[in-house]
């Protein structure tokens, strides 16, 4: 069965039919309950939030891969966006979403879902983007209940927002923050050594020259290393939002630190010997001049950094990340042969991790998995 | 919407247990229901948009951080991390009770929430159990020669299985031509009438590793059987891309294979096997995202079986026959609140005091190190190769120990960047992460050092073996904690025997030999790092390796089982339990085949039985 894709004339908006047993996959476990208890908050939500009573509210809108029916290459510019919206009332009409991602003077119709609590639409909207949007609820305009992503328009009025795959866009840090995250991220990852980055200026050099147009629209050179750091920007602001105020609070910490210790120079410029230094001693525990009044655990703050850091640098790049699969590449060039010490090349030795093998085309190029 | 609500049989629980019994019935022409609790995730083949809910990807497999905060636990406050067919541990624990008897919860013992079950996130390792597995009461009655049993533990409570291998043979052979397996027969200890396995793929060349460790010592190896395709499969309409050309870039060979659900067609899960192919039967219905949470009897039958809808609201439906395959802990659980709710029930299920007793996982460990040569382990249907060398009589009673295990190697393990990094010195589920949190030397340069020492080079040699029955290993309620629905969560009660330490000390020691021998062509000076038994682990009293077995045995004396020969519950008429949960005895391998071909000869049960 091929997707039925409208195209509408009037509005530059697709829909998309996704079956019920997709809608209700993505909904039963999270959204179908009794429990009344606030037992999924960890910190990301105010008390009383009726989120921490379900499970991984972030899920929501579903974002999910593509496919037009006739070319996966050209498909994957692009996600599907599943809103779901919970309304047990049978009496209840009509429920629609208007959004950024369509004319915002035409609100686009959900579904029920028969004999559910369920309604549902789904889009197609490209990758790489930021939208905000709201339910219209029997003529109301109501905020997601269930997203827990909210972005405040200049004029005040708060939407519910949702950011597709790859994106690179930052959302959750000020230009300092980030600046100040990259510093922090090249200390750990091995790409700060002379030979790491040499490899990643030819590996995006290869791209922008052969690949940044037809084999991979997404990735392009990132000032930072692998994107670490648009990473973690997605992840505070989605999976684990919980862990946004620790990065808030110890980047400035961290901040106002350097500044007392280096009064001249901007933490952005300063050597990267004090960032070592700094980091040897937040695994130590006590940082000198760290404000333990304001975040009472360095150490924890850097274990967490690292962990985003890493993850960062090897997932899949849909996550914001490993632009272009450079941090998978880096494996795949730089680790030798333990009893000859070669490294592997193109001509003469297979690499020792073909990522390429088992991912999808274009950012792989395997013939049979879609993504 | 008016649904159908009357049916001859229900099977609750799609994955090896429900699968096999639900492809029996249909086949024959029965009008049966399956409630699955957890979503109908498809691989590309059969989903709508030609995209499967699967993916290759690491964080759909290891999830985001989640934070434990149901109180009163040791572990409140602890992060956990969870696959996407995973439950929320904060929806529903399981509960263990550690070595110092307080409370934690555990991801431990679940097995995936979604159709197809287990066998959507299993490696595929199929083997089957020997002959002696299911004699070990008449093996060991008369043996002197036992060590580490002070107290006659194994003598007491060893138990004959109430079938022979010479009956299950023919559901085995059922089941491997069904579902789908590739390996090979020879040096397998385990007789066959038939070989329906498919020809196995090129081993990764870090296999050879624990092939010449194995044939160094004398343990003939065999081609490890796993429920991955590599031919076309007619049983269940299944095929495969050009697989032997040389520049064909396709195949069932990724790292992306245990603990992953397979977005394609190779691995040979429930749902691909079984269930799709009789999916548009007019016999067949399933509900996903149901979630069963009492059964109510009429005298001796089992009458309604109470669910959720995917909506959450209460609903009813009744068959003439009700199989139960949530996984041995969830179905216990479920008999367990089924009884809380009328003394009929409870009754009858509790006609002796054994059920959730005799809870059962394997012994299992192995050892692992750092091999020679650096290869690309992301081409891998993850094992190899195979030893039935310690479970041969010969090999038990020299070695003094009541059973037997079986031995094969590991390849897909940490190959891939995150799983190296959140595996790093964790032993178990709930551990993950820790290690590499801990070290927190570990960047840029020493960062890199990690990655090439390790990256690509680990190999690991694992074990699973027959755990000594023991009463007080059970499971309960939980007198607190509950689930979503407010339902008590399952209580984990268990403890290692001291044979069976001594079991995984002595199999663990040949694992490591396995790698000593293996890493420098035959020697045996190769260094290896790290082996030894689970109950060596932090957390070890949570570890289950997702082999959930026992608590509702089956036997041929009512006093001493909870179910009889062919999985029925004793005083019930009409109530099956085809998982793992039958199990008396634990087998010398991976539990999954054995599921499966019991539940095909229960499938004939009920056909037998005349109910239906």
């Amino acid at each position: 069965m091929l997707p039925n894709i409208l195209h509408s004339r009037a509005m530059p908006y697709r829909l998309l039919s996704r079956d019920d047993t997709y809608v209700l996959n993505y909904s039963t476990k999270y959204l179908a309950r009794d429990n009344t208890d606030d037992r999924h908050n960890y910190g990301q939500y105010a008390a009383g939030d009726p989120r921490a009573r379900i499970a991984e509210a972030w899920r929501f809108p579903i974002i999910d891969s593509y496919y037009d029916g006739q070319d996966y290459e050209a498909s994957y510019d692009f996600n599907t966006v599943t809103f779901i919206y919970a309304n047990s009332d049978p009496g209840l009409a009509s429920v629609a979403v208007v959004g950024t991602f369509a004319d915002l003077h035409a609100p686009v119709p959900l579904r029920r879902v028969a004999g559910t609590k369920y309604w549902t639409v789904t889009m197609v909207v490209p990758k790489g983007e930021v939208h905000t949007y709201k339910f219209i609820v029997g003529g109301e305009p109501r905020l997601d209940p269930v997203n827990p992503q909210h972005a405040t328009k200049a004029d005040g009025s708060q939407w519910s927002r949702f950011f597709t795959q790859f994106c690179t866009q930052i959302i959750s840090f000020e230009e300092w923050e980030v600046v100040l995250l990259q510093r922090l991220t090249e200390h750990i990852l091995p790409f700060r050594t002379t030979e790491g980055q040499r490899f990643l200026d030819l590996y995006y050099n290869y791209l922008d020259r052969n690949a940044k147009e037809t084999v991979y629209p997404h990735a392009y050179r990132l000032d930072q290393p692998i994107g670490a750091v648009s990473f973690i920007d997605k992840v505070v602001a989605r999976e684990e939002s919980h862990r946004l105020q620790d990065y808030k609070i110890c980047l400035e910490t961290i901040d106002r630190l350097l500044r007392n210790r280096n009064p001249y120079t901007e933490p952005s410029r300063i050597a990267m010997e004090f960032y070592t230094e700094l980091y040897d001693q937040m695994a130590g525990g006590n940082p000198r001049g760290w404000d333990f009044s304001r975040y009472k655990n360095p150490r924890f703050f850097l274990q967490l950094l690292r962990r985003h850091t890493y993850t960062g640098a090897f997932s899949h790049p849909k996550y914001g990340g490993n632009a272009g699969g450079a941090g998978w590449a880096y494996l795949a060039a730089n680790l030798p042969d333990p009893q000859t010490g070669a490294l592997p090349t193109e001509r003469s030795q297979p690499s020792y991790f073909d990522w390429g093998h088992a991912l999808e085309r274009p950012l792989g190029r395997n013939p049979e998995y879609h993504g | 919407m008016a649904e159908q609500d009357q049916f001859d049989v229900i099977i609750v629980g799609s994955g090896a247990g429900g699968a096999p019994v639900a492809h029996t019935l249909v086949s024959a022409g029965k009008y049966i229901l399956v409630l699955e609790k957890g979503p109908l995730f498809r691989p590309q083949q059969d989903d709508p948009l030609g995209l499967s809910d699967y993916k290759r990807d690491e964080l759909i497999s290891d999830g985001p951080e989640k934070i434990l905060t149901i109180p009163g636990l040791v572990n409140t406050g602890a992060s956990f991390y969870t696959s996407h067919v995973e439950p929320d541990l904060n929806d529903e624990p399981h509960i263990y009770q550690s070595n110092d008897s307080a409370d934690y919860a555990t991801i431990e013992g679940y097995t995936c929430q979604c159709v197809g079950g287990g066998t959507q996130h299993y490696g595929g390792v199929s083997l089957r159990f020997s002959e002696r597995d299911l004699t070990l009461r008449t093996f060991n009655e008369s043996r002197t020669d036992i060590r580490h049993d002070p107290n006659g533990d194994v003598k007491r409570e060893a138990r004959d299985w109430p079938i022979t291998y010479t009956e299950l043979e023919p559901y085995y052979t059922k089941a491997e031509q069904l579902i789908g397996l590739n390996g090979t027969r020879t040096n397998q200890i385990k007789v066959a009438s038939a070989d329906y396995y498919q020809k196995p793929l090129e081993p990764n060349p870090i296999s050879e590793y624990a092939r010449i460790g194995m044939e160094a010592l004398g343990m003939k190896p065999y081609r490890t059987p796993q429920a991955v395709i590599t031919q076309d499969h007619a049983p269940s309409g299944r095929k495969v891309g050009p697989l032997n050309q040389r520049d064909w870039e396709g195949g069932p060979k990724t790292a992306y294979v245990n603990r992953y659900g397979d977005c394609l067609d190779y691995k040979s899960t429930t749902w691909v096997a079984l269930l799709r192919p009789i999916a548009s039967r007019p016999g067949f219905t399933l509900r996903p995202n149901c979630n069963v949470t009492h059964l109510e009897c009429n005298a001796s039958r089992v009458v309604t079986v109470h669910y959720r809808d995917p909506s959450g609201q209460p609903a009813t439906v009744s068959g003439k026959v009700i199989v139960l395959a949530c996984s041995a802990i969830e179905t216990v659980r479920l008999l367990m609140l089924s009884a809380e709710q009328a003394s009929t029930f409870d009754s009858r299920i509790n006609q002796n005091d054994l059920l959730g007793k005799y809870f059962l996982t394997h012994c299992f460990g192995g050892a692992s190190a750092i091999m020679p040569g650096r290869f690309d382990k992301s081409r891998t249907i993850d094992s190899d190769w195979a030893s039935d060398f310690c479970g041969t009589d010969d090999f038990i009673r020299s070695a003094g120990l009541w059973a037997g295990a079986t031995i094969y190697n590991n390849t897909s393990d940490q190959a891939l960047p995150i799983a190296l990094a959140r595996t790093h010195g964790a032993t178990d589920l709930d551990t993950l992460w820790h290690a590499f949190d801990n070290d927190t030397s570990m960047v840029g340069e020493h960062l890199k050092d990690f990655l090439n020492a390790q990256f690509n080079r680990r190999l690991s040699v694992s074990f699973m073996a027959n755990q000594v029955p023991q009463k007080a290993n059970r499971i309960e309620l939980h007198r607190k904690v509950r689930d979503k629905w407010g339902r008590r969560v399952a209580y984990i009660i268990k403890s290692w025997h001291d044979h069976d330490r001594f079991l995984m000390d002595t199999i663990a020691a040949r694992c490591r030999d396995v790698l000593g021998y293996g890493g420098d062509g035959g020697k045996g000076q190769y260094p290896v790092e790290g082996f030894g038994g689970v109950y060596l682990s932090e957390n070890a009293l949570a570890r289950i390796a997702n082999h959930i077995l026992g608590g509702a045995r089956f036997g041929s004396d009512e006093r001493d089982s909870v179910l009889d020969k062919n999985c029925r519950a004793w005083h019930f008429d009409n109530l099956y339990l085809t998982d793992g949960c039958f199990m008396p005895t634990s087998g010398s391998g991976n539990p999954t085949l054995t599921i499966q071909a019991n539940a095909l000869r229960v499938g004939d049960a009920v056909l037998a039985s005349g109910i239906v």
